[in-house]
Formats: C-alpha cells, sequence, structure tokens
C-alpha cells in the first residue's frame, strides 16, 4: 500500500487549502457565478461586491491605503502583477535596483527591459546568512534610480529582508519602492504604509490561501503606474480608450471571481486561526527539520545559521548526489514531495554555487504539516544519504551482459 | 544541431546530448550512447527499462514519471540507480533514445 504523500511544497503552491476555501469557492461559483458589477441585476451587482469588499479587505490586511480600496487591482498571479508594475514603472534611461534573490517574475521583465528598453539595473547580492544590507542599497542609488525591487522573502532559502530599513531609505530619496510577497503574504504581518512601501505585489495561491489563478497588487495613493495593456472594463464602453482610474486603470477583462471568493474565504481562515499562530506552527516545524537534518552527514543546509526573519523554507543538498535525483528518491521512496532545482530563482544559485549542481532540493513547510511527517521526511534524507555511502563502496550493479 | 559521434555512429543530438529524433533510435543506439554514460554492456535488467521507456513514450509521447517506471518494471529507484548512473530520468531516457525531460534546473 502506498503511503500517503508528506507534501513540503508548499512554496510553490500552498495544499491542501482550508476546507472552507473549497467549500466556499464552489458555492459561490454555483451561486453567484455571473459577470461582477457589468449588468445591472442584482445577482452581477452581488458579485461585483464581493468583487469591492475583498478589495477593501485585502488593502487593510496590507496595510494599503484604505480610504482607496480600487488601488488594490486583481491580476492572475505575481509574475502577471509584476509585468504590470515593472513596466508601468520603468521607462528608457531609468535605472532599478533589485536583489540576487529575486524570483524570474522580477528578473525577466527587468532583464528584458534592460536588452529592449534601454533600462539600467543593479542586482544586490545578499550576505552570508542570506539578507540584503539595507544599506548596499542606498550606496547603489544613482540620480536615476527610479525603483527599488526586493523580494521580502526567498522562494529558495527562506530569508525575509529587511523591508521596513529598506522602505525608509527609498522613501528618503522618492524611489518607488516595490515589494515581492508572494512567498510572505498571510506568513508574517505587512503594513504597506509603516514599512514605506509603494507597491505591493502577491499572489492568491500560496500562504493567502486562495486559489491558482489570482493574484495582483496594491499601489499606494502618491504612485501611479503607465498602463501597458488594454480591453474591456465593463464600464464607459463608448470611450474608445482604456479607463484611466483604478481599479480599471490596471484590470483588463473579466476578472476570476472563483479566485476572489477563494481569496475571501482565505481571509476568514487566516483571521480566525490568526497569521501569527500559523507561522509559529510552522516555524516549529522548521526548526525540527533543520536540526534533524544537521545531525545527517554529507547533508549541507543553506542559510539556516539561524531561523530568525526565517520563514519555514529550507534548502538544502546532499553532498556527491544531484538535487533532482534527491527529490525523485524522496518522492518515489518516502512519499515526500520537494522541489528541486532553481526554484526559478537562477541568480540565489548562482551566488550560492548551487547552480552547476542543479540547484538544491527545497523543503517548503506549510499549515497543515506535522511533526510526524517532518521526522520521516529527516528519516528519508537520512537514508539517501546512507545509501550515497554504500553506493560509492561497491561496483555498479548488473546482471552478465547478453547479447540483444 | 550539434552532432557527436560514438564508436563511429555519428548522431545529431540536442544542447544537453539527448538523440534529437527518437523515432532514429534503435538497439545500437542504445549500445552507443551506453558507453557515454559509463554502462560498459547492457543486461537484461537494462534493456527491460530501456524497452519500457520506449513503449511508453510510443504509446504517450513522453516519460514516464520515476514511481511508475519502478511500479512497470519491478525494479526499486535504487536499482535503477545503480543501472543508470545518472538516474532513470538522465540515463534511461538518453540510452531510449528520448528528450531529456524538462526540469527547473
Amino acid at each position: 500500500m502506498e503511503r500517503p504523500l508528506i507534501y513540503l511544497d508548499n512554496a510553490a503552491t500552498v495544499w491542501p487549502k482550508p476546507e472552507n476555501v473549497y467549500h466556499f469557492m464552489l458555492d459561490f461559483y454555483r451561486s453567484t457565478g455571473v459577470n461582477p458589477g457589468r449588468s445591472g441585476y442584482d445577482l452581477a451587482q452581488e458579485a461585483g461586491s464581493l468583487l469591492e469588499r475583498l478589495r477593501g479587505r485585502l488593502t487593510k490586511f496590507l496595510g494599503g491605503d484604505v480610504d482607496a480600496p480600487e488601488r488594490l487591482c486583481f491580476g492572475y498571479n505575481a509574475t502577471d502583477a509584476m509585468n504590470l508594475v515593472i513596466p508601468g514603472l520603468l521607462s528608457r534611461g531609468d535605472h532599478v535596483i533589485t536583489t540576487n534573490l529575486e524570483h524570474n517574475s522580477v528578473i525577466r521583465p527587468i532583464n528584458h527591459l534592460v536588452r529592449e528598453e534601454g533600462v539600467e539595473a543593479t542586482y544586490i547580492p545578499f550576505d552570508a546568512q542570506g539578507f540584503v544590507e539595507p544599506d548596499t542599497i542606498r550606496k547603489a542609488i544613482r540620480g536615476n534610480t527610479r525603483a527599488v525591487i526586493v523580494n521580502h522573502g526567498s522562494n529558495v532559502i527562506g530569508t525575509i529582508q529587511p523591508i521596513a530599513e529598506i522602505g525608509k531609505i527609498c522613501s528618503e530619496r522618492g524611489i518607488t519602492f516595490v515589494i515581492d510577497t508572494a512567498q510572505t503574504a498571510g506568513v508574517i504581518p505587512i503594513n504597506m504604509k509603516e514599512m514605506n512601501v509603494d507597491v505591493l505585489v502577491f499572489t492568491g495561491h500560496k500562504a493567502l490561501m486562495g486559489s491558482m489563478g489570482i493574484g495582483g497588487f496594491c499601489i499606494r495613493k502618491h504612485v501611479n503606474l503607465r498602463r501597458t495593456r488594454a480591453g474591456g472594463t465593463g464600464v464607459r464602453s463608448a470611450d474608445p480608450y482604456h479607463i484611466e482610474e483604478y481599479p480599471w486603470r490596471m484590470e483588463f477583462g473579466t476578472p476570476n471571481m472563483v479566485g476572489v471568493a477563494a481569496l475571501w474565504a482565505g481571509q476568514e481562515w487566516l483571521e480566525e486561526k490568526g497569521i501569527g499562530n500559523v507561522y509559529a506552527h510552522e516555524m516549529k516545524l522548521a526548526r525540527r527539520l533543520v536540526d534533524g537534518l544537521r545531525k545527517i552527514d554529507k547533508v549541507r543546509i543553506y542559510c539556516c545559521e539561524s531561523l530568525e526573519d526565517h520563514l519555514s523554507t529550507v534548502s538544502m543538498n546532499i553532498d556527491g548526489m544531484d538535487a533532482a535525483d534527491v527529490g525523485v528518491m524522496l518522492d518515489v521512496d518516502h512519499s515526500v514531495a520537494t522541489r528541486t532545482g532553481l526554484h526559478c530563482a537562477p541568480l540565489v544559485h548562482e551566488q550560492l554555487g548551487t547552480a552547476n549542481i542543479h540547484g538544491s532540493v527545497r523543503f517548503s513547510i506549510g499549515a497543515f504539516n506535522t511533526e510526524e511527517e517532518i521526522d520521516a521526511t529527516i528519516k528519508g534524507v537520512e537514508a539517501i544519504s546512507h545509501w550515497v555511502d554504500t553506493r560509492r563502496s561497491r561496483p555498479a550493479a548488473g546482471a552478465p551482459a547478453v547479447s540483444n | 544541431m550539434p552532432i557527436i559521434e560514438i564508436r563511429g555512429h555519428k548522431y545529431e543530438v540536442d544542447e544537453d546530448g539527448f538523440l534529437q529524433s527518437p523515432e532514429a533510435w534503435n538497439d545500437e543506439v542504445a549500445c552507443d550512447f551506453a558507453t557515454t554514460e559509463g554502462i560498459a554492456s547492457l543486461t537484461e535488467d537494462h534493456w527491460k527499462v530501456v524497452r519500457y521507456m520506449r513503449s511508453y513514450w510510443q504509446e504517450n509521447n513522453s516519460v514516464p514519471l520515476a514511481r511508475k517506471l519502478c511500479k512497470e518494471t519491478g525494479f526499486t529507484l535504487q536499482q535503477l540507480y545503480d543501472l543508470f548512473p545518472s538516474g532513470p530520468v538522465n540515463g534511461a531516457c538518453k540510452l531510449a533514445g528520448l528528450s531529456k525531460p524538462p526540469s527547473c534546473a
């Protein structure tokens, strides 16, 4: 009989979701799955009402301008939102500062602007513990620096960056500060105003406990984005051009209302559980995992010397093993689901020196993991490490050669 | 496309050194590529895996997951690693003339 899967790939997507999320998504779509607000009938208004209430609720949750909930715009995911935010901020001749911790959702849009639009970019390395030093960002600022974009929590090594300190620097210099909260929204408290964050990009399917296919950004009142798409808005249809007011300015076509429902239910769940409690549970398991892995010969853990300012995401390798092979063995022999490779964050691996060994094995713990699952995972890594030893000490197996 | 020569035979390969066209595969390809994988000679066990990979690909136009490969061939994963030192994904795919499955790295 197959063992139940131990899911440790929550940094890719949180799974499973709370039961109330599944129920509300289905119930809402069945009862109210019409195009929101576009038409005047009651049901359309009801659907639109959930959408608008969610804008307000998330704006408050993220510490944005609660008197301007229209500035929380929905898209498909964080990559989609970054593709609206980054080209919406930067033009030819602008300079942007970002970090080696970024996901490709930031790296690639910036690199395209550098190659094709004459934007200049500086990538700031992280230190040996996995943190970006705010003063390094200060020193990289130039006269034409238009934006600083920082990954709040690394999806590879799990470190949480000093956003408030970087935000203060940006605020003093009048530079737009953008953060990627794909790994942190719903995990740790975020307050855009207190942290001087101008634009916050989020995804819905991770710790916000929503579904895949919804994400977006929240933008402060004093910042504006250039629109780079155009299309249906459901309002003022006679206008030959796209609507300039938020949220329509940055939303295009029919929204993902099933995703809206999921995010709403996710907020309900987070409110009931308390994100501090969920985070404490995940970090307790992360400590257990790191403590266990540290005892295993040949295991190399990255940037986990301290788990202060850390997410429950842990990357490691076993000396002498390709990360992908360890992942396959954990999956097939131990029923542990991890993510191996470069994690869409190639610069992290370049800096760690793991790019040429095909990245690392990432364990990302979620709200529904248990101590027993962590212990089984440690045992799995131990068994693989032991197998590497025995494999080295004997010749390759194989029956006598045969002609075929 | 790069061309490599193994034991006097020339093969068109992709950037990872896998056979460019799976249709061009035959037993000789497997024997030739085995030498690039550090496999001195192919055993019945190797052929069992390679044949399964080929038949799966012909039916599904894709490569079986490691879990399925173990189940269908009766080998444990560790036995597969013993047979194909670079792993069932890389090693067995290469010998079976199939493309390297896409991965993050």
